[in-house]
């Protein structure tokens, strides 16, 4: 007898002229941990999508517990027990805990919600009470609450899309705890959506491969698959690139003393007493979970927040008092870490998008040539090799890896002196990851100052010459590279260092 | 069994807005004419009465584009407010505005050289529009007061003090059935050209025109544009959003203001109760419909103009002339409907089997 | 003689407040579930017309009053239709319904310009010059009682019941409401059109008793402030109760001014309602600092395929 609680065959979906998923096969065994192997863009996210019954495939079948089921939407896909938490949560804000938890229709703990809550509360350790709102959470505590909703809608398929990627190390392996007891204690058959080798390896007994849409590998043993073994069937016969690191450094192009700051909207952190250096041909990573101040900083250093006591220096010029204008003057770029609601405009057009760093170029007086712009972005098509077919095209129709090289050729085809760049490589797939993380190098060659702000701690030991971590909005441990482990800076990023 | 699925197209037809105003207008004149049939009455004769009486000679088309006139140039406003994702619901107030400033100045002044006159009247009819919008605009940049609701009931109070000065301090005693200003002196009336067709309009394909370029072709436009589309790029690039959404909104409600000043100075020639039936609200939707286009704005607005001309005509065959608004309304409702096929797919789902 | 002139502004302001706040709360359910309808004003055109055409025919109120709100809810599942299903834009929709609602009213209506009425809506208690607090609302009409009726229960309803706080959460987070398994379209669906279904009794509520006979623009401007109201009332069925309560007082205020020894004009006083609900509703956001308390997903058409 089949002892699959769910079987997936034939599965391709496709969006728009992409084929996300062909002909895909997946199946979990009961009450297993499983592992969903690929890199950014292999349509890892998509096939979770179509099992939860958010997504429709154009074609295939999927059954559960042996019988087919017909048309898959959420609620019939809860009611079949499959639950999935998403990387980005959808977790109502402005509502409490409780009320996340048991307004969804299929949930089981009515009348015995406060014994559920506690019993599963003490699994994954969390503090927080039920009447809590979840806007005064913590990301690791919102996934927490993410992961209770499936249990507490008695789901027995329990999906999950990258969920370490906003935890620290420290947080990552509570979690693996926290499965493993769902999954021997609670009977529950999870699968972990991921990129990240280390965690698959840790965490699961089951591993699938998804590469480019189509499932190169079915229900491999996990102990005995090995790390290159994985490589070569995620990504082919590419491999990682090391960088060089023997790169010249000058004097010291941007100066942060002493940068306190204060948000009057609660819930966001304050800036501590930061002070650091970049010197040309450096480039200083900044470490840290997601919401301990780094957007805050690097909105202080590029001229978007104003409110602030301290001193912003570029290449010994101090424009502390000034705005963007002035850190454009001085070559100062940013890649904000929203690509598409800060560094593009949604809604708008290609060839507007292209425009915002330098349209003062295109000018003349009033006007606004639009040949000098489309010149201008064809330039940057041409250089850093976008696929931009229509340039009247609102900007969202690109793909993520080809918005993320037009935010960035706009922001460094100038050389700029200083470059600040968030996040630049999230959700990206390996091959934009790579030509990325090359501009950025190159840049540094050029002798630009970098100050790389990063989650990936794999990014960050990758590029950087120094590390920094950031925590609750102070600068914790600074790392030299080569003195630097990942433990080291996972530690710090929890707060647990000396 | 089939599944249906809906999903958003990657590339929209540039003409979509176009092909979904005829779907609509052909959904508008069948609505017309089924209403017109249950009336006992023959919707053939009825629009083609309408066809020949507000297209069917040089003086209809005048009048049509004369009615237009005012609707394009209010719309044209709408337009460049929406460019800032802002509404502005306040372009009927702001009409009325224009014409009491302008009678304001009027009154106020003495006539030496005519065409001087008509100018510094228009131009006060354009400062009062602008005025009139000043309150919401201010309030929605400083303390992002809902613009909508109050430029809406802006509308109110200006129709009110509107109806205060014709029955007060501006009641012109030889008016005897219709409370209403004094007439201007026929010294600043606007000019015409082909007998009827009033130089307003004229200003009115100028302003299409300028708009167009400002939208589309000036840097503020730009700045406009990448405001429009999120906030945060606005800071992010270094432009004052909130500045520029107010200099927007300001021509927006000058606009409309000169609208005001347009159709007293051509058709009304004093200020009344009667300056404006509704222009400023149907301003709105036709510039929506056309995807605050200018152009579109201008053409839509022309076509309209004769359906009003049309509507008011058929009275004489007994037809309400409100059909014309029901068409208009139908129209632009049809059009919305059918905007949505042109911007969504539905894409049929097989079964494996 | 003062005591009646008091309970007589008193009673006004009764019936005035309970037609604004009927309407405000008949959206108040609409923009819970995310759906901004403009169209109010033309919604109680709808009822208003429907009904009292059915009433000058049947001379039954019952019948007149059900056809009232059936119509107006009819037409504004026009509204839902093309917000909910089509998924265009809110605000220009509710825009052409409100013109379409007054232009098809005004047709509609031509031929009843003038009509007298055979029936009205009934009082529970009938007294001519009301001397006291009870006595006025003793003798207010079915629709009154009704109207508190419907605001307990929808206050019940939002914070008590799965129902109302699913509703909430599809207005606060269509995404989020939609990966517990809520049906967001059909929320929103059915919400815009109970929405307008109360403004369909408040149209009925507006030729049956409070005017009682037909004209053009009857309805002058109400919908527009039962859409300020909701803003004001924080979406809160008893805050957009008071607020009901402050502009039914000034409606009925105006008209009486001269009486109390006013010498204002009277259009110019007819004005204050309309300035009052803006400078109420810029000094509640800034001093709310933007948090009016508006369901966060409101005006954005939910669609389950974006990425």
């Amino acid at each position: 007898m089949n002892n699959n609680i769910l079987e997936a065959k034939n599965i391709t979906k496709s969006f728009g002229n992409t084929h996300a998923l062909k002909n895909v096969n997946f199946y979990l065994h009961k009450s297993k941990i499983h592992g969903l192997l690929g890199e950014n863009g292999a349509g890892k996210s998509s096939l979770m999508n179509i099992l939860s019954g958010i997504y429709q495939p154009e074609n295939g079948s999927i059954y559960i517990d042996g019988i087919k089921v017909k048309k898959l939407n959420p609620d019939l896909a809860a009611k079949l027990g499959i639950g999935m938490v998403h990387q980005e949560f959808r977790l109502i804000n402005n509502f409490t805990i409780k009320d996340n938890l048991t307004l969804s229709k299929s949930n089981i703990y009515t009348d015995d919600f406060n014994e559920a809550f506690k019993k599963y509360s003490d699994i994954f350790s969390l503090s927080a009470g039920s009447e809590t709102l979840i806007n005064q959470l913590s990301v690791g505590e919102k996934q927490k609450i993410e992961i209770m909703k499936l249990i507490f809608n008695n789901n027995k398929i329990m999906l999950l899309d990258e969920p370490t990627a906003v935890l620290t190390p420290q947080e990552t392996n509570q979690l693996r705890i926290s499965l493993k007891k769902l999954s021997e204690e609670d009977d529950k058959t999870i699968v972990l959506i991921t990129h990240k080798l280390k965690e698959i390896q840790e965490f699961t007994e089951s591993i699938f491969v998804l590469k480019d849409g189509v499932m190169v590998a079915e229900d491999l043993e996990t102990k005995k698959v090995t790390k290159n073994d994985l490589i070569t069937l995620m990504m082919g016969e590419v491999s990682q690139s090391e960088i060089r690191k023997d790169n010249q450094k000058g004097k010291d192009k941007l100066e942060v003393e002493n940068i306190f700051f204060e948000n009057i909207h609660s819930n966001v952190p304050t800036l501590e007493n930061i002070s650091l250096k970049v010197q040309a041909g450096e480039i200083l990573g900044i470490a840290g979970v997601s919401g301990n101040g780094q957007v805050e900083l690097a909105n202080i250093i590029s001229g978007i927040e104003r409110e602030y006591k301290g001193k912003v220096i570029i290449n010994g010029k101090n424009i502390s008092n000034q705005g963007v204008k002035a850190r454009k003057n001085l070559n100062l770029s940013y890649i904000p870490e929203n690509r598409l609601g800060v560094g593009l405009a949604p809604g708008v057009s290609i060839i507007d998008n292209s425009a915002v760093k330098d349209y003062f170029k295109s000018r003349l007086g009033p006007h606004l040539s639009s040949n000098k712009m489309l010149d201008y972005l064809n330039i940057l098509i041409k250089q850093f090799s976008i696929k931009a077919p229509d340039p009247k095209a609102e900007v969202s129709t690109l793909s993520g890896g080809n918005m993320q090289k037009l935010l960035m050729g706009r922001e460094l085809i100038s050389n700029p002196e200083v470059i600040i760049a968030a996040q630049p490589t999230r959700g990206l797939d390996i091959n934009a990851v790579q030509s990325l993380h090359d501009l950025i190098v190159k840049q540094r060659d050029n002798g630009a100052a970098v100050m790389l702000i990063s989650e990936d701690l794999d990014e960050l030991f990758k590029l950087s010459d120094r590390i920094i971590v950031l925590y609750e909005g102070k600068i914790v441990k600074e790392f030299i590279i080569d003195e630097a482990n990942i433990e080291g800076v996972g530690l710090a990023m929890a707060g647990l260092s000396e | 069994m089939n599944k249906y699925l809906l999903s958003k197209k990657i590339v929209v037809n540039e003409l979509s807005t176009f092909y979904s105003f005829v779907i609509g207008l052909t959904i508008g004149i069948g609505i017309g004419s089924i209403i017109l049939l249950a009336q006992g009455q023959n919707p053939v004769d009825v629009f083609s009465l309408m066809l020949r009486l507000s297209i069917g000679s040089v003086k209809s088309i005048s009048s049509s584009l004369n009615k237009a006139t005012p609707l394009i140039l209010a719309g044209l406003g709408i337009s460049i407010i929406n460019s800032v994702k802002l509404w502005n619901i306040g372009a009927e107030g702001q009409i009325f505005m224009g014409g009491i400033a302008l009678n304001f100045i009027y009154i106020s002044t003495e006539v030496t050289n005519p065409n001087f006159s008509i100018l510094l009247l228009l131009l006060a009819s354009f400062v009062g529009g602008a005025v009139c919008i000043l309150f919401p605009a201010i309030s929605k940049v400083l303390f992002g007061v809902n613009e909508i609701i109050t430029t809406l009931l802006f509308n109110y109070i200006v129709i009110g003090l509107t109806v205060y000065l014709v029955n007060g301090p501006w009641k012109d005693p030889n008016s005897l059935n219709f409370p209403a200003a004094a007439y201007v002196g026929k010294e600043v009336y606007l000019p015409t050209v082909f007998g009827r067709l009033s130089y307003g309009f004229i200003i009115c394909f100028l302003c299409t025109l300028g708009v167009h370029y400002l939208k589309e072709k000036s840097v503020f436009g730009y700045e406009l544009r990448i405001s429009g589309g999120s906030a945060l790029t606005a800071i992010y690039a270094g432009i004052n959003a909130k500045q520029k959404a107010f200099v927007a909104m300001l021509i927006g409600g000058g606009l409309a203001g000169l609208a005001g000043g347009v159709e007293l100075l051509s058709q009304t020639h004093r200020v009344s109760t009667g300056l404006s039936q509704g222009f400023g609200y149907t301003a709105i939707i036709v510039a929506a419909i056309t995807g605050m286009r200018p152009f579109g704005i201008f053409l839509v607005g022309s076509l309209f103009g004769a359906l009003t001309i049309g509507g008011s005509v058929i009275q004489t065959m007994g037809v309400s002339s409100y059909i014309a608004d029901v068409i208009q309304a139908t129209t632009l409702f049809g059009a919305l409907i059918a905007q949505f096929f042109f911007t969504y797919k539905i894409t049929k789902v097989t079964e494996d089997v | 003689m003062f005591d009646i002139q008091l309970m007589g502004l008193f009673n006004a302001t009764l019936q005035a407040a309970t037609l604004l706040f009927i309407a405000a709360l008949g959206e108040l359910i609409t923009e819970k579930s995310g759906i901004l309808n403009l169209g109010v004003e033309g919604m109680i055109s709808v009822g208003a017309v429907t009904g009292f055409i059915t009433a000058v025919n049947t001379g039954n109120i019952f019948i007149s009053v059900l056809v009232g709100v059936f119509s107006a809810a009819l037409f504004s599942s026009l509204h839902a239709f093309v917000t909910v299903v089509l998924k265009q834009d809110q605000t220009v929709s509710g825009l052409i319904l409100t013109i379409l609602g007054l232009s098809l009213s005004a047709l509609m209506g031509k031929q009843y310009v003038g009509k007298k009425l055979p029936v009205k809506i009934e009082s529970l208690v009938t007294i001519k010059e009301p001397t006291n607090i009870i006595e006025v609302l003793l003798s207010q009409n079915y629709i009154f009682f009704l109207s508190i009726i419907l605001m307990i229960s929808t206050a019940y309803m939002l914070k008590k019941t799965m129902f109302g706080r699913r509703l909430e959460a599809v207005g606060e987070d269509s995404r989020a409401a939609d990966s517990m398994g809520l049906n967001v379209n059909k929320t929103q669906f059915i919400a815009t059109c109970v929405g307008g279904g109360f403004s369909g009794l408040a149209g009925v509520y507006l030729t049956l008793s409070y005017v009682p006979y037909w004209t053009d623009n009857m309805t002058s401007g109400r919908g527009w402030i039962a859409l300020a109201l909701v803003i004001f009332g924080g979406w809160k069925p008893y805050r957009t109760a008071v607020g009901a309560l402050l502009f039914g007082f000034l409606e009925a205020l105006v008209p009486r001014l001269q009486t109390y020894g006013f010498e204002l004009s009277p259009y110019l006083v007819k004005v204050t309602p309309y300035a009052i609900t803006i400078l109420i509703l810029v000094v509640l956001t800034i001093y709310k600092g933007g948090r009016t308390g508006a369901p966060s997903n409101i005006g954005i058409p939910f669609f389950r395929e974006s990425r």
